[in-house]
């Protein structure tokens, strides 16, 4: 790399500034206040009172809601994930093989996720309801199977899922751009040589296409988790966690902690604990999917 | 990486960032004293804002529009600035959000809940009690109405501006169909539900969604059997739901639930929903206040019911230790008055305002809080309209209080969240008393110390 001259390097650095400053003021301030108010307890008016590692002790001990709502999460992520990245690569996969209207089915995949959320989770609302009946109850009797009408969002063991699928559907689009954007870039004499070779449509993709765009893969997936980890808008707006705690996640418990119990001190706990979650995903996202480069 | 990070950790921590930073500034206690309402000094007209929590083409807020405009005539300078967030969770955090930063406008509403107590013990709001004799109006209220607004301790800090009755609306002829009647203990709903199920009708619509409708129903058992005093002892751990009269009224939950008496699906049905499975003649029961009379009591509602509706008013129980006309009569949330930034000038918008106020709302159709006015019955009303305005004449002394209001926010949100699940029979009411009566002593008695 040619050595820059010192007044250009000085430039640089200039114009780096800024950015870094309002990437500590906007991001790392925060956190480091979050963890500094997980030691106390604050109800926002009161005095604040140094609790030490109490709200620690209960998160991880003493509280069950916390521990259903990791749980949620968890559910809420792989369900997300399965949507978006497993979506949007069979989607971009079967756009390279569109000759004609690839244009208007990229537009159609990523339309959901321009529309705002509050739309979405209306929508849902509707698509799901029982009384009135909703679209999927609708064609579930349509095509007699009447007997699995439900109440998607009051039923237990259906709601996590439920609240899932929109966030999943909604980047699904969005994911199979950057994608799809990565199989382009595929030689395709390599994909021509293994052919001739004789290698199936699946050895194909799994042996040429995929490994090619694993760098893109993993950042795909990087983005997705941690999207997901900290999802929030569509459980809150559809069923603000319920029934009971069934579609609770960290993220809508915190913002109950911190806004209706205002308990800030809590609620940050919480929200370090999300941080650290999320460092921690995309360590092991980092560490699985380099590890099977390197194998 | 460092964009993906940038966000989860603005997601992480966005909601601490501004309290933190005005954190400093919260806490500090208002310049005025509380009970000077009367303040010395010039009347020098500015802006003030009313921080409120009401629909925003609703009777208050149309009655408050048009006195700040009579006022502003004579006091060229003046406005009111209305400020609305009609959805109650979204409220909350706004309104507490700017206590915390101390940023709270010269009115803002609130319920009488520990956190508003807590501003109040701090002198952020003016003594209402103080205020309202001051301005010669306190007499004019119904006691009920003020004393839906008043701490436990009895003292005063939110003036009221609406009284509401909530009944059960019903079905006459979906009640004929079914071959039931009125219910006249509480302990005749489950058996009223099963043989409307039978028949094939919805017992009760309920807005699940909203968590506060079928709180109320935790709250009638113990008001009937207990009196209000039940509850004020629960929330501080003085009472608890394990004692005879709160495994009665659990039992009573879970025989709803049992009995189906919500329609399926009832934790995901909004207001709206609920209300249209009522008027289109689905459900034969709906649990909902006099702030509706303009959907129930009008030619508003559907003709193919509207001479089916009736209503009656909160059953009691066999050993009842309140009356039957005593009920949930709420004044809705409160307007507090800031303490800091109160002056001669808000005085004396406050004194304009509170004593125009009962007749410009009563002409909307609605109950004053006030009993020095008529409420006028629309021209399009059904003979129920005024029976339900009379009805409010013969409210007796002790209300029942919603207990969304009453206890800590914490064993409240877990309330409702439990509630569901007993009612869906998720759990059995041994699980849901053992799970509220720890929530509530890990909560209650810290948050009313």
């Amino acid at each position: 790399m040619p050595m820059l001259p010192q007044r250009s390097r000085l430039s640089v650095l200039v114009f780096l500034l800024p950015p870094l400053a309002l990437y500590g003021i906007a991001v790392l301030l925060p956190i480091f206040q979050s963890l500094f108010l997980s030691f106390f307890d604050w109800d926002g008016i009161s005095p604040m009172l140094f609790v030490g590692f109490e709200n620690y002790v209960r998160m991880f001990t003493g509280d069950t809601v916390f521990w259903i709502a990791f749980r949620n999460t968890l559910g809420y992520v792989v369900i997300c994930l399965v949507l978006q990245l497993g979506g949007a690569l069979i989607v971009a996969s079967l756009l390279t093989l569109l000759r004609r209207g690839r244009e208007v089915v990229k537009t159609l995949y990523i339309l959901p996720a321009v529309i705002s959320t509050v739309a979405i989770a209306f929508l849902f609302q509707r698509i799901y309801s029982l009384d009135p009946e909703g679209l999927i109850n609708q064609v579930l009797e349509f095509i007699g199977l009447g007997n699995l009408q439900n109440a998607w969002l009051s039923d237990v063991s259906t709601v996590l899922a439920a609240v899932s699928v929109p966030e999943g559907w909604r980047f699904t689009g969005l994911y199979m751009l950057i994608i799809y954007a990565a199989l382009l870039a595929v030689p395709a004499e390599l994909e021509e040589a293994a052919k001739l070779d004789g290698a199936s449509w699946w050895q194909t993709f799994w042996r040429i296409r995929f490994p090619y765009i694993r760098p893109v893969w993993i950042t795909t997936t990087i983005i997705a988790t941690t999207n997901a980890l900290r999802g929030f808008d569509i459980p809150y707006l559809l069923t603000n966690g319920g029934p009971g705690q069934s579609s609770e996640l960290l993220t809508t418990y915190m913002y109950k902690t911190a806004f209706t119990s205002t308990n800030y001190g809590y609620a940050s706990t919480i929200s370090v604990f999300v941080v650290v979650e999320c460092l921690v995903a995309v360590g092991l996202i980092f560490l699985l999917l380099r590890r099977k480069a390197d194998a | 990486m460092n964009t993906t990070r940038t966000r989860l950790a603005l997601a992480a921590t966005v909601a601490t960032i501004g309290l933190l930073l005005s954190g400093c500034s919260g806490g500090s206690s208002g310049t005025s004293d509380p009970t000077d309402v009367s303040p010395e000094g010039e009347i020098v007209p500015r802006e003030i804002s009313w921080l409120l929590s009401r629909p925003a083409d609703g009777g208050v807020i149309t009655a408050m529009e048009q006195i700040a405009d009579e006022y502003a005539k004579d006091h060229p300078g003046f406005a009111l600035n209305l400020i609305t967030t009609p959805d109650r969770p979204s409220y909350i955090q706004k309104y507490e959000t700017l206590a915390a930063a101390n940023k709270l406008p010269e009115l803002f509403d609130t319920d009488a809940t520990p956190f508003a107590q807590k501003l109040a013990s701090q002198g952020t709001m003016m003594d209402a009690e103080a205020l309202l004799k001051d301005l010669g109006v306190y007499d004019d209220y119904r006691p009920a109405a003020l004393n839906y607004q008043r701490f436990d301790d009895g003292s005063l800090y939110m003036v009221p501006f609406e009284f509401q009755l909530e009944f059960f609306w019903y079905n006459k002829a979906l009640f004929q169909q079914a071959g039931v009647e009125v219910p006249k203990t509480l302990d005749d709903f489950p058996a009223l539900c099963t043989k409307l199920r039978a028949a094939g009708i919805t017992p009760i619509a309920l807005d699940g969604q909203d968590q506060w409708p079928l709180e109320r129903y935790m709250a009638y058992y113990p008001f009937r059997t207990a009196g209000p005093d039940y509850v004020q002892q629960l929330k501080k751990g003085d009472a608890k739901l394990s004692d005879e009269t709160g495994e009665q009224a659990v039992q009573w939950l879970s025989d709803l639930g049992s009995a189906g008496c919500f329609q399926d699906g009832f934790s995901s049905t909004g207001y709206s929903d609920a209300q249209a499975s009522f008027t289109s003649g689905k459900a034969a029961v709906y649990n909902i206040g006099t702030w509706e009379l303009n959907s129930l009591a009008t030619d508003a509602l559907d003709p193919s019911v509207r001479d089916d509706i009736d209503y009656f008013t909160l059953p009691v129980t066999t050993d009842s230790v309140t009356a039957a006309n005593e009920y949930v009569s709420p004044s809705g949330i409160g307007m507090a008055v800031n303490a800091k930034t109160y002056d001669p000038l808000v005085r004396d918008f406050l004194s304009f305002a509170l004593k125009r106020y009962p007749e410009v709302y009563a002409a909307t159709g609605a109950l004053s809080p006030t009993t020095n006015v008529q409420t006028t019955i629309p021209d399009n009303a059904t003979p129920l309209y005024q029976r339900a305005v009379d009805q409010a004449n013969d409210v007796g002394e002790k209300t029942a209080m919603p207990w969304d209001t009453q206890l800590d926010p914490t064993s409240n949100t877990r309330l409702q969240q439990e509630l569901t699940l007993l009612l869906q029979g998720e759990i059995d009411p041994d699980e849901f008393i053992g799970t509220m009566d720890g929530v509530i002593a890990d909560n209650g008695p810290k948050a009313f110390q």
